[in-house]
């Protein structure tokens, strides 16, 4: 690591961390209104993870929906949980966002007449997930990345963000290194903003790319801002049995149907109605029921099946190709023939870096930080609430990172300025990156980071408990000691993904925290959040947000925070 | 009673560099069970993680659809997370060795320098070029023939295993290689897109264009996602001849001597090719070509010479022409 004399000062209108939907449509945004702007992402834009969304996008276009209903279903899925004024944003400008992703050159699959095709999701009353095949966010992801490209956008890719430039309630860049040659460098903005997606690597079962270890959030954290709703984690019911990679609700949406180890199509005795199309807490819920109670598939039992094999194989092999494929590369099953091995798998954070509806984050329930916003999954809007419905995640980093983008244009040109940054503004990333380097104890990064996960999906899963819950946040206090004490393999300054690995695990250990404490605190059982000494929702004492503080001993704090309700008042959720 | 293992002890080899510091590469080696669900991703971390952190390979979705890890097993193009690894070690008879799409940009251990590969992406123009309404009321129509159309070029990850497979590019510099070549026909194939003729302008460059595709199919053979590059640059081929961009010269008449000999004679004509498409002065750049196709009996001293016809007619040579006439639908 370079001396501090070497440090670049880089000077911007807007810096943008994360480039997946997003940080892309923020950036593209910018650029169009002619604002400088550096996009940084540690890997390369195409390589981010929205493109990993398989089955859809919502948005009411279809002749029998409408933008309420949109709403109701958003808003029932999210177990009331979620602000319904930026709910009401979200799904009505949904269908021009589409049509924009459309217009950009998202190559969606097509009905008879030519327009953008839909299918049934789970949790929804009509078919509203507009798809390109099974793989939706790779078109997404392309169409914005080509247009936001010609656009012009400066990417700074393969850089590591490793701090948050903050002071006075103020957000004026971030401090990143080239992790090509580990030169660091200070990105000095008017406005930043955090985009950086999931962090579902903190279990072990999960869905997620390696890259999703949630840096932001616990960057934001330690600048003493809290992080809201984190005790809401969505685990989808359909990962693969072994490795938790993704199927996505596509299988479920097309016709698939769940079946136990005894042939019994069990959805019937959870969701009578919707069956394998209820929201994917309750299938979710359902799927480890019957693995708990001795009903599964599998080598170890941990899975069940679900039977795509009565469709149409045309239907499998036009509309769900990956997913075939996907199930033949890493269980040698095909879909055409045979039931394939599912069971619920992390998938998606609801909480995150609390945000208003203009996408500024918060300093607390009531107080604002300036010149700082967040999109996409690392962000609390909230439009998730406690439990995201299928496709609506692509549709809120889409137009969220849009309206964010518009924002900041606004506040860039109403003047806001440029709080100047200095060398010393390094100071914490070099000694982070320093510390790792030299630290010469006897723990690993993989060692503590299995001991994490393996946790994590034990005690702070589908299943909760006060005592479950308790063993976790133990855990993760020996951890945190015992990170102290790892010794990394490589000391050198080209490409050093195990330093990288380091920094990442510290992150993941810091914000699993929060996941936890959350989950402790909330003594109910709301959306994907399900407390088996609470089995119940309750709105008189938890119709709430989870705002939480983590101090430099990592002590937590909580405050609670108002949801905004609207039109559609709590009532029980069954499906 | 022998007892079936589902693991298998084998001894990995990795091809290990920093450009910063190494004067040369060298080869590592680590021995583990390898389990049948295994993938080469999977090795990958298991070096990283249980034998040396130093190990360094990008990686990212690990479900094939970033395009990050792709890499080279005993020079055979692979993307690491999806790729079986028992199915490998079976076909190589347990010794593998890892290796990086390209060695000579190595940055360090797998990791490549890729900037060539994106230069050449983005001289393709590699984006829908129209004007965009920002807030359209309704999509633009795409009948489900024409969605069709784009033959899932669409789904090109850019990992660049066609890439760094191609031996056209591996001799040739200038050329843009079977991935750009591939995006450049997604963007053409759209009936959104207005570059049309610029881009077919583009890849009909010679030196860096389609024409200089040698045709060996690795590309294909490559590719993870089955996007079949060469398909692609062939129908390039096709829509540059139909939108008027291709004009005669020796590639083009190069590929018009095939068809003007199988219709003459139904046979190949190779000294035919050679005079058509590079004129009587261009033969004097093939003559120690010529000289050993002569030594092997593959042209006679009377082949090229006009009026005689040195090359024997196929039988129901007219069924042959018939066939072209039916099918034809380009002329230079």
């Amino acid at each position: 690591m370079s001396k501090n004399s070497d440090i670049k000062i880089y000077e911007y209108d807007a810096v943008i961390v994360g480039s997946g939907l997003a940080g892309l449509a923020a950036a593209k945004e910018l650029t169009e209104a002619g604002k400088k702007t550096a996009i940084i992402t540690k890997l390369h834009p195409l390589r981010s993870h929205s493109g990993a969304a398989q089955g859809g996008i919502n948005a009411a276009i279809g002749p029998e929906d409408s933008t309420e209903l949109h709403e109701f279903d958003t808003v029932k899925g999210s177990d009331y949980l979620a602000d319904q004024d930026c709910v009401e944003l979200m799904c009505t400008k949904a269908p021009e966002t589409i049509r924009w992703a459309e217009r950009m050159g998202a190559t969606f699959s097509r009905n008879e007449e030519g327009n953008i095709a839909i299918r049934p999701f789970g949790g929804q009353s009509k078919p509203r997930a507009c798809y390109a095949k099974d793989r939706t966010g790779l078109a997404l992801l392309q169409a914005i990345y080509e247009q936001a490209d010609r656009a012009g956008i400066e990417v700074f890719d393969e850089w590591y963000a490793a701090d948050l430039l903050y002071k006075d309630g103020k957000a004026y860049g971030v401090a990143a290194y080239d992790i090509r040659n580990s030169k660091p460098a200070i990105f000095n903005a008017k406005v930043t903003m955090f985009a950086t997606g999931g962090h579902g690597r903190a279990y072990r079962f999960n869905s997620n790319a390696h890259a999703n270890t949630g840096d932001s959030l616990s960057i934001v954290s330690r600048h003493g801002l809290p992080l809201e709703d984190m005790e809401f984690v969505q685990f989808h019911p359909s990962g693969l049995g072994g490795s938790g990679v993704l199927i996505s609700e596509a299988a479920r949406g097309e016709g698939g149907r769940l079946f136990n180890s005894e042939g019994e199509r069990f959805m019937s005795k959870y969701a009578p109605n919707a069956m394998e199309l209820a929201s994917r807490d309750v299938v979710s819920r359902a799927i480890m029921e019957e693995v708990r109670q001795g009903r599964g598939v599998g080598k170890d039992g941990q899975s069940v099946n679900i039977d795509l094999t009565h469709l149409d194989p045309e239907i499998i092999l036009t509309r769900l190709p990956e997913l075939r494929e996907l199930a033949i590369a890493f269980q040698g099953q095909d879909m055409l023939k045979e039931p394939i091995h599912i069971s619920a798998t992390a998938h998606y954070s609801m909480g995150g870096i609390p945000t208003n509806i203009n996408c500024e984050v918060r300093k607390s329930p009531t107080e604002m930080t300036e010149g700082f916003y967040a999109a996409g999954e690392c962000a609390c809007v909230s439009v998730h609430g406690a439990n995201r419905l299928g496709a609506n995640s692509v549709l809120e980093a889409l137009l969220f990172g849009r309206h964010a983008g518009e924002n900041m244009v606004k506040k860039i040109d109403e003047g806001i300025e440029l709080y100047p940054a200095s060398e010393a503004d390094a100071e914490t990333m070099l000694s982070e990156i320093e510390k790792i380097k030299t630290s010469n104890g006897n723990e690993t990064v993989p060692g503590i980071r299995e001991e994490l996960q393996a946790g994590m999906t034990a005690d702070a899963g589908v299943f909760r408990t006060k005592e479950s819950l308790e063993r976790q946040l133990k855990l993760i206090d020996e951890l945190l000691g015992r990170y102290n004490n790892i010794r990394i393999d490589d000391k050198s300054d080209t490409f050093n993904t195990d330093l990288q690995e380091a920094i990442e695990l510290g992150h993941m250990l810091e914000f699993s925290k929060f996941i936890v404490y959350g989950a402790l605190n909330r003594e109910e059982s709301r959306g994907g959040h399900y407390r088996e000494d609470f089995p119940t929702r309750d709105d008189a004492k938890f119709l709430k947000h989870t705002y939480a503080y983590m101090d430099k001993e990592f002590n937590m704090t909580q405050e609670w925070g108002e949801v905004v309700l609207g039109k559609f008042e709590p009532k029980e959720r069954t499906y | 009673m022998s007892v079936v293992k589902d693991t298998r002890k084998v001894t990995i080899k990795a091809w290990r560099f920093n450009a910063e510091t190494d004067y040369l590469p060298y080869t590592k080696e680590y021995t583990m069970e390898v389990g049948k669900d295994e993938l080469i991703l999977d090795l990958m971390n298991r070096i990283k993680w249980e034998h040396d952190g130093s190990f360094s390979y990008r990686r990212s979705c690990r479900h094939g659809i970033c395009g990050a890890c792709a890499i080279k097993v005993n020079g055979k193009s692979v993307l690491a997370c999806k790729q079986n690894a028992i199915e490998l070690l079976d076909l190589f008879d347990n010794d593998i060795t890892l290796e990086p799409s390209s060695k000579k940009r190595a940055v360090k251990d797998m990791i490549i320098d890729k900037s060539d590969f994106w230069e050449k992406h983005a001289a393709v123009k590699p984006y829908v070029v129209a004007d965009i309404d920002p807030r359209p009321e309704a999509e633009s129509k795409q009948s489900i023939a024409q969605f069709n159309a784009l033959l899932d070029s669409d789904l090109c990850i850019q990992c660049g295993a066609c890439h760094y497979a191609c031996p056209a590019l591996e001799v040739n510099d200038a050329f843009l290689g079977p991935a750009a070549l591939a995006a450049a026909y997604r963007f053409t194939a759209d009936t959104r897109d207005e570059a049309t003729e610029e881009r077919l302008q583009i890849t009909f460059e010679s030196g860096s264009g389609v024409w200089d595709c040698v045709k060996c199919f690795e590309c294909a053979e490559a590719c993870p996602k089955e996007v079949n590059p060469i398909e692609k640059i062939g129908k390039l081929h096709n829509m540059q001849f139909e939108h008027g961009v291709a004009i005669p010269n020796v590639a083009t008449k190069h590929a018009e001597g095939f068809l003007r000999g199988m219709k003459k004679t139904g046979y190949l004509d190779e000294a035919d090719i050679v005079t058509y498409s590079e004129g009587y002065l261009g033969m004097y750049k093939h003559l120690n070509t010529a000289r050993k196709m002569f030594m092997v009996g593959k042209i006679h001293w009377h082949s090229g010479i006009p009026f005689i016809n040195s090359i024997p007619k196929i039988k129901n040579l007219d069924e042959v022409q018939k066939l072209i006439e039916i099918s034809q639908t380009n002329k230079l």
